[in-house]
């Protein structure tokens, strides 16, 4: 019965997981291929339950269901005049053909090795081991992973600031101040070549 | 029938095929970046399933490294976007066949 259980919770969850990633490739809104990504991000971590990985699938449903298919979102929302389909480039046919190929190969490999002896058996008191083993062994890429999340996410910040309207002003009447001059026409700064500048088929407006 | 290391080994490999395509084919790069979100993710599901059918002494280590790429994944994603954010402020549009200004 509990072998039965397991066997529906494996092929529910595979089905979950593969409809989810498929349907973010046929599905023609991105907001509805962000939904299907999370989807798919849920029917892994529950794929990680029946490994008995249970703090490994509690940090998937925080990091990925959580934060990044929102920050997704955000992104898309922040993009209004960008296209919302999610159709495909004309390199897809071959990126097909290419992807076949590493689909047989990566399933021939899984299926056909031989894996050595298989063991049968989940660690215990994972967040423990997990905590120590990052304080202890793992030290240095913990600390170089603390330094890229920390570098990361400020320049994520850099990056994405808001400036470009008061941003030329700013600077030309700090130029300005610098040259001695006392007012400056916010007008006469803003420079209009990306305004201007034709976007090849991009709205612009 | 028993669900053994090649069942998840072998989700793993579809799951990271339907991601590769994925990235290689949207027009869209939030697309591009759920691609490849979708093949981190199938290798982190292929570590995990080694940690529990593997040998004893990967155990551990398997499960530390998902970890590490969960971080290394969530600073990619964060520039990914921020870097989409610059590129639509620029040009009016985040579709990769457009942003063609190195093109000449």
């Amino acid at each position: 019965m509990s072998d039965f259980g397991f066997h529906l919770a494996f092929w529910a969850l595979a089905a979950m997981t593969l409809g989810g990633a498929s349907m973010i490739l046929i599905s023609r809104n991105l907001i509805h291929a962000v939904i299907w990504l999370v989807m798919s991000m849920l029917g892994i971590a529950g794929l990680y339950l029946t490994l008995s990985a249970d703090f490994i699938a509690v940090v998937q449903v925080l990091i990925y269901v959580g934060a990044i298919s929102v920050l997704m979102l955000f992104a898309i929302m922040l993009t209004p005049r960008a296209e919302r389909d999610n159709s495909q480039t004309k390199i897809s046919a071959p990126a097909g053909l290419v992807v076949l190929l590493v689909m047989i190969a990566t399933m021939w490999v899984a299926v056909d090795t031989d894996w050595g002896p298989v063991r049968d058996g989940a660690l215990t008191e994972q967040a423990r081991l997990i905590g120590e083993s990052l304080i202890k062994h793992y030290i240095l890429p913990f600390e170089i992973g603390a330094v890229l999340l920390t570098a990361a996410l400020v320049g994520a910040i850099a990056l994405a600031r808001q400036d470009e309207e008061d941003g030329p002003v700013h600077a030309a009447s700090l130029q300005a101040e610098l040259d001695g001059e006392t007012s400056i026409d916010p007008a006469d700064v803003i420079d209009p070549p990306l305004a201007s500048e034709p976007s090849d088929g991009g709205t612009t407006s | 029938m028993t669900i053994g290391l090649e069942h998840y080994l072998a989700l793993g490999a579809l799951l990271f095929c339907i991601g590769f395509f994925i990235a290689l084919s949207k027009k869209n790069a939030v697309g591009v970046l759920i691609g490849v979100e979708l093949m981190l993710n199938a290798v982190n599901l292929t570590l995990v399933a080694f940690s529990r059918f593997g040998s004893a002494e990967v155990a551990l280590s398997t499960q530390v490294f998902v970890v590490f790429i969960i971080a290394v994944a969530a600073a990619e994603v964060a520039v990914g976007l921020a870097l989409a954010l610059v590129v639509y402020r620029n040009r009016q549009t985040i579709s990769v066949d457009r942003t063609t200004l190195l093109k000449g």
